[in-house]
């Protein structure tokens, strides 16, 4: 195998937090996270998506520990921004013939990449790859800075069952990669190479029976142990909640931008959303539970969490000139416009780099 | 009652997921009517990140009720363990381009152990892999979404497969034990070969916005949504389809290798899964050895 997929294993994902003094609480970074995903899938503005850029690459240099050794990633941050903004805009230049400012002209009779090829376009197709790369950024601080206990805690509780099913999963990869390198040992010893599909069964074959033999001795020392076993009290409650509230919460918003009924739209929208809210919450009380050890949630939470909540907020309500997210230079390249107000909403994504 | 809810789970759920993955070609046409302009087109977007997410959520709770009981969870989660693992040393196993083994488990899983097992074991595979490589990310509900739908439509082999051995058999008259497994086996490799091209257009349309730019890009005033979905078809085959046929020959491939051998082992497993202990009152040897029986 890899030594290098081992070697992130254990120093990335299975490490806990490596500085308790700093670290944030996975839920604000959640709020964080989708503060970003909302920006990054709302607003095309250059100021916009630099400024977030800017913040996220900052928070990377304070929150993810740069201890790490940098020849696990097989690029750095930098070149892989470059790489995608650069192959965003070549793609985009060569599939969009929109535009005034002609670069140059390829014969038209060449399927797809025929035509006008404009600056327009290019620009675009940058601001796309800028999106992208905010987006993939985002979540490289977020993979660093959490640990995966963290984050399966986050699993809502009326998912429980799925719950108990990815943390038995996540235990079970350490012995799975050592089985799979002794069953690989064995088959090399008698001879065995790794050459072309059919030479992939003598490895899996006995991975997936050892895996199986394991299950079963998980599940009965699961019952052993008192994990209720039996057939659950059918509680229908529940789906019929989530599934009413989530018809109610589509037809709100086919009725908003179909048939333009704005009030009710949006009153059946608000009705589904609460259904299935309720929905989730009955479905969660089948299972209390107790946490062993949880995470501190510090006033450092609170400054993350509200921050990125103003900053989506701003961008979401039309508060401030919101028109401004949505540049465009189509048809003809234009100086985008920039509201000082969103842009200093975008900056509470710096909150994580406080301390 | 139970089974009513479920099919209606099932068909809602699919239906406005389907709705939102193809949203770049019948919105505009939506949205358009009225003035001229596009009312909602900026945010469409995030809405339909926001429905898949939600149609995920809904068909997670009614699924999750399979895996009910010690037996099951454990099972789900040591294939999904030995799945995320595969997964993320596929370097090691020579393949071409898109080519990954982890869709051969979801499919055959699926097919043995029931559509909820399956959507279970595909979004769960893909969600461990990438807690554990650090991989989590906007793109990762899609990829659940899609590998869940994988693994759900699997036990849809099972009536095709019944069929085209009546049909085969009363054409040749042969026993029907001597080539089930075979017409099974191939029923399996089509499927999965199919999938593997259907995971890499969902994967694909959840691209699309940010390849392109958002809804009106791709769609000119007078362009029907014909015209859109043909647009679509030009990006996709000069874009991916290379790489999409190249994971699904390797589905195509390992399917037809390694899933004789793989439905036997999992097949094995299930009887030893499957059995329900009954305690009896009373009643002596004869009734408590009949308590052991296969569900």
């Amino acid at each position: 195998m890899d030594v290098s997929v081992k070697g992130a294993l254990t120093s990335n994902a299975w490490r806990t937090a490596s500085h308790p003094q700093r670290s944030i609480h996975s839920m604000a970074w959640m709020a964080w996270a989708v503060a970003i995903v909302a920006i990054a899938t709302l607003t095309r503005n250059p100021w916009y998506l630099g400024l977030m850029i800017a913040s996220v690459a900052f928070v990377r240099q304070r929150c993810a520990a740069p201890s790490e050794p940098s020849h696990a990633t097989l690029l750095s941050p930098v070149r892989f921004s470059l790489l995608v903004i650069t192959t965003a805009a070549l793609f985009n230049m060569a599939m969009v013939h929109v535009g005034v400012t002609a670069l140059f002209t390829l014969p038209s009779w060449i399927p797809l990449l025929g035509g006008v090829w404009t600056l327009e376009a290019l620009a675009y197709g940058a601001l796309n790859g800028a999106a992208l790369v905010s987006l993939f950024l985002g979540f490289s601080v977020l993979n660093h800075a959490t640990s995966v206990r963290s984050l399966l805690r986050l699993i809502p509780r009326a998912f429980y069952p799925v719950a108990v099913v990815t943390s038995i999963a996540v235990s079970f990869i350490p012995t799975t990669l050592q089985q799979i390198e002794q069953i690989r040992e064995a088959q090399a010893v008698r001879g065995h190479r790794l050459r072309g599909v059919r030479s992939w069964l003598p490895l899996m074959i006995p991975l997936l029976e050892g895996g199986m033999e394991r299950a079963l001795q998980l599940a009965e020392a699961m019952t052993a142990r008192g994990f209720a076993g039996g057939v659950e009290p059918r509680d229908r409650w529940p789906q019929m909640l989530t599934l009413t509230g989530f018809v109610g919460l589509v037809a709100g918003w086919l009725l908003q931008i179909v048939w333009r009924q704005q009030e009710a739209g949006a009153a059946l929208l608000a009705f589904g959303v609460f259904l299935l809210l309720t929905g989730l919450w009955r479905a969660g009380r089948r299972h209390p539970h107790t946490v062993y050890r949880p995470e501190p949630w510090r006033s450092r939470d609170w400054l993350v969490t509200v921050a990125a909540g103003v900053t989506v907020i701003a961008y979401l309500l039309p508060l401030f000139e919101r028109e401004t997210l949505f540049y465009y230079p189509y048809p003809a390249l234009s100086w985008p416009a920039f509201d000082w107000r969103i842009g200093l909403a975008t900056l509470g994504l710096l909150a994580p780099a406080l301390s | 009652m139970t089974r009513a809810l479920r099919l209606l789970t099932y068909g809602l759920t699919s239906l406005v997921g389907l709705g939102a993955f193809l949203y770049p070609f019948w919105l505009p046409e939506v949205t358009q009517q009225s003035n001229g302009a596009l009312a909602h087109a900026n945010d469409s977007a995030l809405m339909m990140t926001l429905l898949v997410g939600l149609c995920f959520i809904v068909l997670l709770l009614e699924v999750q009720q399979d895996a009910v009981g010690a037996k099951t969870i454990a099972l789900l989660g040591v294939l999904a363990a030995i799945n995320a693992t595969l997964r993320f040393i596929e370097t090691a196993i020579p393949g071409p381009g898109g080519f990954s083994p982890v869709f051969l488990l979801i499919v055959l899983g699926g097919y043995v152990f029931g559509g909820g097992f399956g959507f279970l074991l595909g979004a769960l595979t893909l969600l461990v892999s990438a807690l554990v490589t650090g991989g989590v990310g906007p793109w990762l509900p899609y990829q659940m979404v899609a590998a869940g739908w994988m693994g759900l439509t699997a036990p849809l082999c099972r009536p095709i497969a019944t069929s085209l051995e009546r049909i085969f058999f009363s054409r040749h008259g042969l026993s029907p034990t001597h080539h089930a497994s075979s017409i099974e086996l191939w029923t399996l490799a089509v499927f999965a070969a199919y999938w593997g091209l259907l995971y890499g257009a969902i994967m694909n349309l959840w691209f699309w916005p940010f390849a392109v730019g958002p809804a009106q890009m791709h769609w000119t005033p007078g362009a029907s949504a014909w015209e859109t979905v043909q647009r679509y078809l030009v990006f996709y085959v000069v874009t991916s389809l290379a790489w999409d046929l190249a994971r699904a020959t390797g589905n195509l491939l390992l399917v037809a290798v390694a899933g004789a051998a793989l439905l036997r082992v999992l097949r094995r497993f299930q009887r030893r899964f499957t059995f329900v202990y009954m305690p009896t009152v009373a009643g002596g040897e004869k009734r408590a050895e009949a308590a052991w029986t296969s569900r």
